[in-house]
């Protein structure tokens, strides 16, 4: 009886400690993530938090896939002589 | 925690020089060989910031690395993409398996009031969220510490953060310089025609 009370509360306790380190955690990514920020009330939930982390880095992804995408078009005017070629070489260097 | 502008600058050094390595192919390539490359020389770029030193960068690195290797290698110094690419990345804890199985019979032992079933819905609710992380962040499958995953994901975010201010800020003056360009020019065009 008293080593499954001890073994419960011992599990407890570990898990407490991460809970809190994990609270500390989530509340930096409510302040980094845009959608979040905004709102600036602290009653956001965790899992709320973290659905919208992994929303936020798939916009990521895409925006950065339309970037290249953007940049891959532009790029295909730098062997010829226009001002555009020149502005976009001196931009990345070439 | 926000992108710095050191940060942003050694991206942009980085990126620029990823983009050097593929000129010459990009010059006579076609539209999705070219996307392909500016976007793997980004993702090196932004890993490279890290210097190895998360978990994120060194499997995108690892993951650039089978798509082009030659790339990665030449971004990074030598030395230091042999041992970044080649590091074992840790294997999948199997030990979560057990310690689901032991909690669970914990569980059936123990009676809970309704608060501690609400507990731990929610516990499962984060649970289950934190392994949609696991799939958005480079190399999540390797973290089985939900706090190190976290920790990963805030470092991953200001990164891609990073990377993706300074692409949107050569995309965005690349394409107003051309169309202010082609607008000046179509101007003088009109001009000239008009006599």
């Amino acid at each position: 009886m008293s080593s499954r009370r001890s073994s419960r509360s011992r599990q407890s306790g570990s898990s407490r400690i991460s809970d809190d380190q994990i609270s500390d955690l989530v509340t930096k990514l409510q302040h980094l993530i845009p959608e979040l920020r905004r709102r600036r009330s602290d009653k956001v939930s965790a899992s709320k938090v973290l659905q919208e982390t992994c929303n936020y880095i798939r916009n990521l992804h895409r925006e950065v896939d339309d970037l290249s995408d953007r940049l891959s078009e532009l790029l295909a005017s730098t062997d010829d002589d226009s001002a555009e070629a020149a502005i976009i070489r001196s931009l990345l260097n070439y | 925690m926000q992108p710095t502008s050191s940060m942003k600058e050694e991206f942009l050094k980085k990126w620029q020089m990823g983009l050097q390595i593929y000129r010459p192919l990009i010059d006579n390539t076609s539209v999705s060989e070219r996307r392909k490359a500016i976007k793997l020389s980004a993702d090196v770029a932004m890993a490279s910031l890290r210097k190895g030193t998360t978990c994120w960068s060194r499997a995108l690195i690892q993951k650039t690395a089978t798509e082009d290797n030659f790339l990665v290698r030449q971004m990074l110094s030598g030395i230091k993409a042999e041992t970044l690419i080649n590091k074992k990345l840790p294997k999948v804890m199997c030990h979560r398996k057990i310690v689901r199985r032991s909690k669970k019979i914990l569980r059936r032992r123990q009676s809970r009031s309704a608060i501690e079933e609400v507990a731990a819905k929610a516990r499962k609710l984060v649970k289950k969220k934190t392994q949609g992380l696991r799939n958005v962040v480079p190399g999540g499958e390797f973290m089985s510490n939900d706090v190190l995953l976290i920790q990963e994901t805030l470092d991953y975010i200001v990164s891609l953060q990073t990377q993706v201010n300074v692409m949107r800020s050569i995309v965005d003056a690349a394409e107003a310089g051309s169309e202010r360009t082609a607008y000046y020019l179509g101007k003088l065009k009109f001009a000239i025609e008009d006599g």
